[in-house]
């Protein structure tokens, strides 16, 4: 049993596994474990190993005399009351140790983060440099970071199993949590999840951390604090092509609109940094299926226009919810702020992969592709099973070609 | 004064004609029959708890399961966890309070017995309530736990959370009347002789855990008023915009809900103290010390339950306050699996299918203790919480514990309730594929929690890890169900066509063991005086009672109460009449939003309905004039 | 085998009329103080929400001290108002000394009355009258405090202190209601048949579960509407 979880303990099989050093609280907590883990097999071992001799030694046999009626025996019963209260003893104080240690206020010079839970995702904000994010964290390898835990609907839990224990997200109530990712730490892309039952969609509201060097981090956080970069430049230097097929498919819709556009030769270069596609390791990649039922016609994306997208954007029902730095229009922050919204590898929080097919199945009909999604239907004719109606064109419902358009647009907000 | 030898065990006579057919079942006070009622209620739940386990399982077997909708297994792992909790382990528990505690303290009946059948019919009818509205797709869905505020009308604006604020009311209505009911009887209906420190350990578990459910279950009943009153009245008490506090909840939810797991594991414990003594030929060892620490147990049970919450951010002095409580109660728990071991030691072990249960018993509710202190250390638990370690950790506690606890118990009593014996071959099956299956379903989420994947979540994606421990834990729980399948094929031919079982087959040292099996309606024709703690044991430790046999009893004769001239409470519709009132109360509920005029006639209705039949309950005189 | 004999407790455990308990005490007298352990929780849970939630209601109107809504610019006063309140308390506890009365007069129903006062005393209809009427007039006090409190704008759903006050004595107060009935019914009986010493178990019980009634004011007396 312990030579199992050892197994576990580094990582590569086990891409979501508690035993790791990669932060000083995910350490403690490890050196913790091994300890209860110890003591544990140890009472284990002498309980079972007693049970079994009993059974094999005193089994019934033929004819015996009947043993003597003993009724106790203070002097052992003392002796087990004792014994496991010296083990204890032995796991108190180091659990003791932690809870103060780890509990502490951060260092002030931590990264601060404001993680706000909604059902089902995950918005994150960097106060220091102005940005509002959603379902992907970056963070600076050697720095201490610090959470600030909230939910604006019910009750949620920030955990990345391989950086440390999870915190609750309470509301009217802020909770902290903070570590340190190693400096030299071997992985760079974490699943996050949500551990506290939300709803419908709990299981699906996940999310991403990437640690990546600090001069990164600063590029990234330098970029992300911008506008979107509208229109985008023909060339985009820094997302390499090529990491599957859906990335081929993904700059296949991307490139010919960005070039069609007339004001493409004067935008601003994008700079910044994300983690970069073809490095993402396969277990941050989601497999996700998609709904029975629910299709797209792929043929469409390729026409899709950013454009044409943007102002569809900007005058359908999406400005409801989404905000868009650098679009006076799209204000609203209810749903993920979508301002690079291109920069990040999955949408609907963790649940499928950022390309231009499952935006688009995602705009079209949201509930079908997460259970309870507050983001209603879009497309036409489709039905939304959360509000129980069919969506029509006078309802403001769009058709697949328009949302190939709008899926354009947002491919472009890198 | 008559110095009557208490009757040698005897073949019962047939039983009167009155006392057969269904009005019979209905009208019934006698404890021995609610227990059966109880019993067989109990496992039918069981069966569909399992089966709502079972689609959870075959959702979970590979990733991005396709078996189940989000809703549909939030439904299912809400009302698992409910039905296993209220409606199949605390009535498996209460079936034997029924049957076993009059006749282990040597009583005629409970305190009350009309009371006794009420507690029995509320929880019917409640368990019904609850369990339907599964099977039209509007069951609960918000856990077993209830957090607020997913809970309240905002975030769960269905009728679906209703049926369980309302059947969880229903449901402890029905424990906490059983609680007083059996506090008076084992307080004040002790046989002359039958005192505290001579009461059988099953009994003195049951009564421990009467007291955790008089104290545990008023705080639910109130925090489930609260969700009542916020959900049909529009109260603020988790309205987080009215500024509420949604740890209210959790504190009044395992105010209740940590006694609770000790409701659910002592009355095991104590079962297990009857079959282990018995089949290896010795007395309990350390019989005071046992006592004490199940008083303990409970005791200490109400100082913990923010363990359940040390990743809500309580701050570090609560977390090692918590943390401290929880490991002090793993040293009465200790020494309870320390002591079995003792009472085995040296003894004479018969490996009979009840045995084998309960020696699964201590093997396997060791697993569980281990794996609690494990998360007892707050930071070790920020890993564990609210994953499958702490799933496997409550299943290796309620399986391995309870269910097997309970298992053992009905083994080892059956042939007392019906006269015959369990098939010891059938049992077999039943106790192997239950141990090779709840390890097999239970043990790999041990590893599928600590690699990363959370509890109450209807698909994971592939490539995490986990698949193959998913895997392993839907095989397990085939294999589990094969066995629980072999268990009930043999309760019911066992039921019908046993073999037949003598007053004291096993060769027990309590006095249940010296009436008829089963036993009259009036238990004892005498009641007993009683002189030690094994009356049929000679505690000299020369002579031990052997089992006896069928054939050696046969041709005595068993005198009916009516013959005997002993008094017996008359049958009752009452409660059964009262019961339905009160459920019917209930429902009114339900029609709140939809009609509000409907809803509030039912409820008067309902209302009146109950206190007419309350009345008429308490103005009949129990028995004839005598 | 033989070893499976026990000796009887014989007549002593068989007495005619009584069942045999262990303790000597009517089973029902237990009952009752397991009843009252259990809702002592019950209350508990109640109490210990209102004082969670004290403070924490983000607008008014509040307890002690008054409120201006700074939406309407209404101005409301503290909500509480404690001679009322005192003087239903005062009737509450009057009304525990009368089921005192009458508790000593079913039980003494036998012995001989002579004197004016002995008789007066001796009424068990006079004393359960007395206790009832008293217990109807608390009610009467609640009902004219909640019809006052939603007049001045303060509802079950108005704020935390709104919804966990009302919760807290409205459960008082149907457990006071739920006693004058009990009581009412016990007169009933009186008037049918004369309650009788033999009766005295189950005025006891009723009495018992009045005054735990009556402590139970105290206590939220005390800490609602005395501590600010």
């Amino acid at each position: 049993m312990a030579l199992a979880m050892i197994v576990g303990a580094c990582g590569g099989e086990y891409p979501n596994s508690t035993f790791n050093h990669t932060t000083e609280f995910n350490a403690s907590i490890d050196t913790l474990f091994d300890k209860l883990m110890f003591w544990g097999t140890l009472v284990f071992i002498a309980v079972e190993v007693a049970l079994v001799y009993v059974i094999v030694r005193f089994r019934r046999r033929p004819n015996a005399a009947d043993p003597k009626p003993v009724h106790g025996n203070t002097t052992l019963e003392i002796l087990w009351t004792a014994i496991p209260a010296v083990i204890l003893i032995f796991i108190a104080i180091p659990t003791v140790r932690t809870i103060f240690a780890t509990q502490a206020k951060a260092a002030p010079d931590a990264l601060q983060i404001e993680v706000v839970g909604h059902q089902w995702w995950w918005e994150f904000r960097y106060p220091e440099y102005g940005i509002t994010t959603a379902n992907e964290i970056y963070l600076p390898k050697g720095r201490t970071v610090n959470f600030a835990l909230t939910t604006v609907d019910v009750l949620h839990s920030f955990w990345v199993p391989q950086l440390g224990g999870k915190r609750d997200l309470i509301t009217n109530k802020t909770n902290y949590l903070w570590f340190t990712p190693n400096a030299d730490i071997q992985t760079d892309a974490f699943n996050g999840f949500c551990a506290e039952y939300c709803g419908s969609s709990h299981a699906n509201m996940k999310f991403r951390v990437y640690t990546v060097e600090p001069d990164e981090f600063e590029r990234w956080a330098q970029h992300q604090a911008r506008p979107a970069v509208f229109p985008v430049q023909a060339a985009v230097p820094v997302v390499p092509s090529g990491a599957g097929v859906a990335l081929v498919q993904d700059s296949a819709s991307a490139m010919p609109m960005a070039g069609d556009t007339a004001a493409a030769a004067t935008a601003p270069a994008v700079d910044g940094y994300w983690f970069p596609r073809e490095q993402l390791p396969a277990h941050v990649i989601p497999t996700t299926r998609l709904p029975k039922g629910l299709t797209f016609d792929e043929s469409l994306l390729a026409q899709g226009d950013a454009e044409r997208g943007r102002e569809l954007y900007s005058r359908s029902s999406c400005i409801g919810c989404h905000a868009i730095k650098g679009n006076p229009m799209s204000v609203s922050n209810v749903g993920p702020n979508l301002t690079h919204v291109a920069t990040r590898h999955t949408i609907a929080s963790g649940l499928y992969q950022n390309d231009a097919k499952h935006l688009a199945l995602w705009i079209k009909n949201a509930p079908a592709m997460k259970p309870g999604s507050l983001m209603p239907t879009i497309g036409i004719g489709e039905r939304d099973a959360v509000r129980k109606n069919t969506i029509s064109a006078a309802m403001g419902g769009l058709t697949d070609a328009q949302i190939a358009d709008i899926v354009a647009y947002l491919q472009a907000l890198k | 004064m008559a110095t009557l030898v208490a009757a040698p065990p005897y073949t019962s006579t047939a039983t009167e004609s009155a006392n057969t057919g269904l009005w019979s079942w209905l009208t019934t006070v006698d404890h021995k029959r609610i227990g059966v009622l109880y019993l067989i209620t109990a496992l039918v739940f069981f069966v569909i708890g399992g089966l709502e386990a079972f689609l959870i399982r075959a959702q979970l077997a590979v990733p991005n399961g396709q078996v189940l909708s989000a809703d549909m297994y939030n439904q299912l792992f809400t009302m698992h966890g409910t039905t296993m909790v209220f409606l199949a382990i605390m009535p498996l528990s209460a079936a034997f309070f029924n049957f076993l505690i009059p006749l282990q303290i040597g009583a005629r009946d409970v305190a009350f017995p009309r009371l006794n059948a009420f507690s029995y019919w509320v929880y019917l009818l409640g368990g019904i309530f609850i369990t339907v509205p599964i099977f039209f797709s509007v069951a609960p869905d918000g856990g077993w736990f209830g957090y607020a505020p997913l809970s309240t009308k905002q975030f769960s604006p269905q009728i679906n959370m209703d049926f369980w604020v309302l059947g969880l009311q229903i449901l402890g209505i029905s424990s906490l009347a059983a609680a007083f009911n059996f506090i008076t009887t084992i307080i004040n209906m002790r046989a002359p002789g039958m005192h505290l420190m001579r009461m059988p350990i099953f009994t003195w578990m049951s009564f421990v855990v009467q007291f955790l459910v008089a104290l545990a279950f008023p705080v639910i009943t109130i925090a489930l008023v609260f969700l009542q009153f916020d959900r049909f009245f529009g109260t603020n008490f988790y309205a987080i915009g009215a500024g509420a506090d949604p740890l209210l909840w959790q504190h009044l939810f395992w105010v209740f809900g940590h006694p609770e797991v000790y409701i659910l594991i002592l009355p095991a414990f104590g079962l297990v103290s009857e079959v282990l003594p018995t089949f290896s030929r010795k007395p309990l060892f350390g019989y005071p010390v046992m006592v004490y620490s199940g008083i303990l147990i409970g005791f200490l049970g109400f100082g913990v339950w923010a363990h359940h919450m040390f990743s809500v951010g309580m701050g570090p002095i609560a977390d090692a306050v918590f943390s401290l409580t929880t490991m002090l109660i793993a040293i009465p728990t200790g020494v309870k699996i320390f002591n079995w071991l003792a009472t085995m030691w040296d003894g004479q072990l018969r490996f009979t299918v009840a045995m084998k249960f309960g020696v699964a018993l201590v093997g396997m509710f060791t697993i569980g203790g281990i794996s609690g202190v494990m998360h007892s250390s707050p930071p070790a638990d920020l890993q564990q919480t609210d994953t499958y370690f702490i799933v496997a950790h409550f299943h290796y506690v309620l399986f391995g514990g309870s269910m097997f606890g309970l298992f053992a118990g009905l083994y080892y009593y059956f042939p007392k309730i019906t006269g015959r014996f369990m098939s010891e071959s059938l049992g077999n099956w039943h106790f192997w594929l239950s141990l090779i299956g709840m390890n097999l379903t239970f043990f790999p989420m041990h590893f599928s929690g600590l690699l990363g994947m959370p509890r109450r979540t209807y698909q994971y994606d592939a490539g995490q890890g986990i698949e193959v421990f998913n895997m392993l834990s839907t095989i397990g729980t085939l294999v589990l169900m094969l066995g629980t399948l072999f268990g009930l094929i043999n309760l019911w031919k066992s039921w019908k066509s046993g073999e037949r079982a003598s007053s004291n087959p096993w060769g027990a040292p309590t006095i249940e063991w010296t009436i008829p099996s089963p036993p009259p309606e009036h238990n004892f024709d005498e009641l007993p005086k009683i002189t030690s703690r094994y009356p049929l044991w000679d505690l000299k430790g020369t002579v031990i009672a052997k089992e006896t046999t069928y054939a050696e009893e046969a041709g005595r004769v068993q005198l009916s109460a009516k013959q005997l001239g002993i008094p017996m409470p008359n049958p009752s519709i009452m409660p059964l009449i009262t019961a339905a009132g009160v459920i019917f109360m209930f429902s009114g509920m339900l029609f709140t939003d939809s009609n509000m005029k409907l809803a509030v006639g039912i409820m008067i209705a309902g209302a009146v309905w109950w206190i007419a039949g309350l009345y008429n309950w308490l103005l009949t005189p129990l028995e004839d004039a005598h | 085998m033989t070893a499976t004999t026990l000796p009887a407790a014989g007549d002593a455990a068989h007495g005619h009329g009584h069942h045999y308990t262990t303790l000597g005490l009517d089973n029902r007298k237990i009952a009752i103080w397991t009843f009252i352990g259990s809702e002592c929780m019950l209350f508990a849970s109640l109490i210990s929400t209102y004082l969670v939630y004290k403070g924490r209601s983000i607008k008014g109107p509040f307890p002690h001290e008054p409120w201006t809504d700074p939406v309407s610019g209404k101005a409301f006063p503290a909500i509480l108002d404690i001679p009322v309140t005192s003087a239903s308390t005062f009737v509450l506890l009057m009304s525990s000394f009368a089921m005192v009365l009458a508790l000593a007069a079913v039980q003494n129903k036998n012995l001989p009355k002579v004197t004016l006062g002995e008789k007066i005393l001796g009424s068990s209809k006079l004393w359960l009258w007395m206790t009832c009427l008293m217990g109807t007039a608390f009610l009467g006090f609640q009902a004219f405090e909640f019809t006052a409190f939603i007049r001045e704008g303060l509802s079950i759903r108005t704020n935390l202190f709104g919804s966990s006050f009302f919760t807290l004595t409205g459960f008082h107060g149907a457990h006071v209601a739920v006693g004058v009935c009990w009581l009412f019914s016990l007169l009933a009986i009186d008037y049918k048949r004369g309650l009788q010493p033999s009766d005295a178990t189950n005025v006891d019980i009723a009495a018992l579960y009045w005054h735990f009634v009556d402590v139970i004011w105290i206590v939220i007396f005390t800490l609602v509407y005395l501590i600010k």
